[in-house]
């Protein structure tokens, strides 16, 4: 672990504690969402469309109705319609389709019966009649003059345009002149990548159990990034006011971005209104992967020249990315992404389609690795043309605080310098090359984000505390809730109970994403812990009989200064909450907020790879990984989160992909042919930690979960080239795909 | 009054100018002026950016944050993450 | 009406006697009938290895097995691999060295490893990757888990010498 600038040495923060859910998750105890079940449960399953585009001319549920246990059959007409304008309207309609099912795998109906398996026959007894339309299955067949259209309620984002369109964005990036700048020149490399759709791939599939009242109420227990937007988003399909809808968080079987949308809350409710009983609904893996997910496909044409003296100079290109069924702005995110290096002269244009492949969901860092891929190999291009050091090439032109990004927005303070320095100086890095392999090296970025969090912190009678916050635990964040708190109140962290409460229990909370929990609602929770402190000192002021000014917080207690202090012992936390009654009361505090100033975090990853020429097989022989957290609060699960997002990369660039037939059928659709890591595939990832903090946190946290998955594709390519000579452009980079490239060659 | 820099997609609304110098106390104020000044280019602005000032990116929806003469407004595509 | 066929086997050290129709998958009957909710359906294919059970002491997807398959059989989950509170090192080490994110793959995990450590006490880096293989963790990269079987291993063959 690399400390690349003094920071505050902290008692609690930094430090390894055993997590507080930890031992319900070792022994089988822990609950995600399909574990739950209510007295009188049903089960459900739902009908899917077999077609990639078609107009539902009609469905008959006669036949699914009559089935033995049936108890309740739900269609696109049991919900409301929604405004195409209305901020809702996608994901209402990909929960359920109305008039046209728009993809492969799309909701059409579903049934709730007794057991699991009457469900599944009566879904599959569904009449519906289909009018088959023709379907778009690549950014090509999108942008093609006279295409059909994918979805007529597709407007353009963001334009203001009033007709149906293929294309879901339109942006443009400039700056400098771009080109004087490849006038200028004296290297110019160009190529066009292209990437295919690849799943998140959590080993949880969705989940949820609804009961909904005679009171017209419904309890939610889900498993998602953000119960409070699982209430919102549910209750807006339904078109029913938020306090109908309580959600209570089960534990979170992995999500990366794919749970941050729903599929199945709203049509859980409904039938268990229709049907009176609580309602267990659940994906099978198929399901998974036909009807969530992806991450965009994208086609990427880059050119980037530089000087003879290794200045990036110029940047030019386009970058399409699909976004599945429905509108969205991921070609805009990934071209805004393009923020690693000063490039004076710089032009991107950015385009969004629409196609009838599952409407794409975010995945860690959405969009950026596509757009890594294509800058990453470029820059390492430029750095063997010339002859140098791919790191010293971007120490050159690294961003530091106040350089722009792609949209021109200056960057905060920054620790991209220190994370390549890190690479630099690691062992890996000064070891030689294994004989016959490869080494490839590349930088990632991602921005983060703050937006709103919630946080009550109550000090018990015997003082300990509890820490309740509104943010799903997907990989340790209540540990880092609990190690702020604890750093804060200088509480053992082990006397603090970090929870994860219900809708109706803590104040409302964005969902975790962007690397926020960490940042955002930790930030909460110091807030809560500071004002409680404030209140600790008031009732120590009384206890003593002192001015309250006369009170300091010292070490986790309450200490007399002054004239006073003469026989006057520090209280404890103990001590004060023993006389919480004759004091004031219950000493409780809350803390809500909208936080500005998430930290970007780079990431500077390095591999060893040997490519069998034979059969194009990729092996990583040895994978490093540097990346700025600006403070660790946990460091065991910041390289957890550095091994994972690095792991999915490293899928992601050698062998993950959706493989459609020519009907938009996907013909992969289970964990055997959708081949992701195992344990076999990988080496030990070693991480470094870099620690600039950022000044926007009270204990300096960027977000780490998500900058991880970006470096890994074009560090593989690079490597890949390194060891072959061969530029991989298209991905996955899969042994028949490596194998071609050699051939070729 | 704040300083306003807008990315290329917006600045066909104000005939290529990238920075301009905008009335307002705040972020909402500066659209609104904007929008006064070039129809057109408000709707884009709340519905379809994020925003940064002084280098800072704000949360979404931060129409009231207050604005100085000198702050830097970049309202940018919007951010989201996984 | 569907024939169900009545099973009677030990899991976790309890005899237990439910019933199954045929097409029941043991995995559904440890979670529905016998509310064992520690094994995992990640994909019902055998695919994921969320499901990991012993059977016998040996490592199988209960998502495969059918219900009445286990009949006869002893049948241990991630339920019954502590010994009343105190841990299994497995379990131990995966907490402190925070071998898990999510955790919904841990249970099928710690099953592998421990069939693993059961019958080879010093498995090479090489060997534990090959025996978790059929367990597939996306939070992790696998490192920590890695290396909690070493160490779980480690502390193993010291207890026992
Ligand atoms: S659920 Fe049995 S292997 Fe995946
Ligand atoms: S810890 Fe989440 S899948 Fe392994």
């Amino acid at each position: 672990m690399t400390d690349t600038e003094a920071r505050p040495t902290y008692k609690y923060v930094g430090t390894r504690p055993i997590r507080h859910d930890g031992l319900d998750k070792v022994t089988g105890k822990a609950r995600f969402a399909a574990d739950l079940n209510m007295t009188g449960q049903l089960r459900a399953a739902i009908t899917r469309s077999p077609h990639a585009h078609a107009r539902i001319v009609s469905i008959d549920t006669s036949a699914a109705e009559a089935m033995p246990g049936v108890k309740a059959v739900v269609t696109g007409a049991d919900f409301p319609e929604i405004d195409i304008a209305d901020a809702i309207h996608d994901e209402a309609v990909n929960n359920i389709a109305r008039d046209e099912v728009l993809y492969n795998g799309h909701a059409v109906a579903a049934v709730a019966a007794t057991t699991l398996a009457q469900a599944r026959a009566a879904a599959a007894a569904v009449k519906v009649e289909y009018e088959e339309l023709p379907a778009i299955l690549s950014i090509d067949e999108a942008i093609a003059d006279g295409a059909p259209l994918a979805n007529p309620t597709t407007r353009t984002l963001f334009t203001g345009d009033t007709e149906p369109s293929n294309f879901a964005s339109i942006g443009q990036f400039e700056r400098g002149d771009v080109e004087a700048g490849f006038a200028a020149a004296d290297v110019i490399v160009e190529r066009e990548f292209t990437t295919v759709p690849v799943h998140q791939g959590y080993i949880e599939p969705h989940a949820c159990v609804a009961d909904c009242g005679q009171d017209g109420k419904a309890s939610i227990w889900a498993s998602s990034q953000g119960h409070f937007a699982v209430r919102s988003k549910t209750a807006a399909i339904l078109g029913w006011s938020t306090d109908r809808i309580k959600v209570t968080p089960a534990e979170i079987g992995g999500g990366f971005g794919g749970k941050t949308t729903i599929y199945l809350e709203p049509i859980a409710v409904r039938l268990s209104q229709k049907a009176g009983r609580p309602v267990k609904l659940a994906m099978t893996r198929e399901e998974v992967l036909r009807a969530t997910g992806p991450a965009p496909a994208s086609k990427i044409s880059l050119k980037i020249g530089a000087t003879n003296d290794g200045e990036l100079t110029t940047l030019a290109g386009t970058m399409y990315y699909s976004n599945g069924s429905t509108k969205g702005f991921s070609a805009l995110t990934g071209a805004m992404s393009v923020a690693s290096y000063k490039f004076p002269n710089l032009e991107l244009h950015a385009i969004g389609t629409v196609d009838n492949t599952p409407k794409s969901a975010a995945y860690r860092a959405p969009s950026a690795p596509q757009a890594a891929f294509a800058v990453e190999t470029l820059v390492d291009e430029i750095a063997q043309q010339l002859g140098m050091d791919p790191i010293e090439l971007r120490l050159r032109n690294a961003v530091v605080e106040g350089d722009p990004t792609a949209m021109g927005m200056p960057h905060p303070k920054i620790g991209f310098i220190e994370t390549l320095e890190a690479i630099k100086s690691s062992d890996h890095y000064n070891s030689p090359v294994p004989e016959g392999a490869g080494r490839g090296f590349a930088t990632g970025f991602w921005f983060n984000i703050g937006e709103q969090s919630s946080a009550t912190v109550n000090l018990n009678e015997d003082g300990t505390a509890t820490v309740i916050t509104g943010s799903p635990d997907i990989g340790g964040s209540r540990a880092s809730m609990a190690l702020m708190a604890a750093e804060e109140l200088g509480l053992d962290v082990h006397r603090i109970t970090p929870i994860v409460a219900d809708t109706e229990s803590v104040g409302f909370t964005d969902i975790t994403e962007g690397s926020r929990a960490t940042f955002a609602t930790g930030m909460a929770v110091v807030n809560a812990c500071r004002e409680l402190i404030e209140k600790m000192k008031e009732r120590a002021a009384v206890i003593r009989g002192v001015d309250v000014d006369q009170v300091a917080w010292i070490g986790g207690a309450a200490v007399i200064e002054g004239p006073a202090s003469e026989g006057n012992e520090p209280l404890t936390i103990a001590d004060i909450t023993a006389q919480a009654k004759m004091t004031g009361g219950p000493l409780t505090a809350t803390a809500s907020l909208n936080a500005a100033g998430a930290g970007p975090s780079f990431a500077a990853h390095l591999a060893d790879v040997k490519v069998d020429e034979e059969t194009g097989q990729v092996t990583i022989l040895r994978y490093t990984t540097a990346q700025d957290a600006g403070t660790a609060i946990h460091p065991a699960y910041v390289e957890g989160q550095m091994q994972g997002g690095s792991a999915q990369g490293i899928g992601w660039a050698l062998n993950e992909e959706y493989i459609f037939d020519a009907s938009g059928e996907m013909e992969n659709a289970s964990f055997l042919d959708y081949r992701m890591p195992v344990a076999s595939d990988l080496p030990m990832i070693e991480t470094i930690i870099v620690e600039v903090p950022n000044p926007s946190h009270p204990y300096g946290v960027r977000g780490v979960g998500e900058t991880g998955i970006v470096p890994p594709i074009p560090t593989l390519a690079n490597a890949i080239a390194a060891a072959t000579g061969v530029r991989m452009t298209d991905l996955p980079m899969s042994p028949p795909n490596v194998l071609k490239k050699i051939n070729e060659k | 009054m704040a300083i306003v820099h807008l990315q290329a997609d917006h600045r066909r609304f104000t005939g290529g100018e990238e920075v301009l110098e905008v009335d307002g106390a705040t972020i909402g104020a500066v659209i609104a002026e904007l929008e006064r000044r070039f129809p057109g280019l408000g709707p884009r602005l709340t519905e379809g950016a994020s925003v940064a000032i002084d280098g800072e990116l704000l949360p979404r929806g931060s129409i009231y944050e207050k604005v100085g003469p000198t702050t830097d407004i970049h309202f940018i595509a919007p951010i989201t993450g996984g | 009406m569907i024939s169900r066929t009545h099973v009677h086997c030990t899991v976790n050290g309890d005899e237990v006697d439910f019933l199954a129709d045929d097409a029941t998958s043991l995995l559904d009957a440890l979670r529905d009938e016998l509310g064992l909710t520690g094994a995992k359906e990640g994909c019902a294919t055998g695919d994921c290895g969320a499901c990991s059970i012993l059977v016998d002491g040996a490592v199988n997807c209960a998502c495969l097995m059918f219900a009445a398959e286990a009949e006869g059989h002893e049948i241990t989950t991630v339920e019954g691999i502590a010994d009343g509170d105190h841990l299994h090192p497995l379990q131990q080490v995966f907490l402190e060295e925070a071998a898990l994110q999510c955790g919904i793959c841990t249970p099928g995990v710690l099953v592998s490893a421990k069939a693993l450590l059961d019958h080879n006490p010093n498995p090479t880096e090489a060997e534990i990757r090959y025996a978790l293989a059929g367990n597939l963790c996306r939070c992790t990269g696998y490192d920590k888990i890695i290396h909690a079987v070493q160490e779980a291993a480690v502390q193993l063959n010291g207890a026992s010498k």
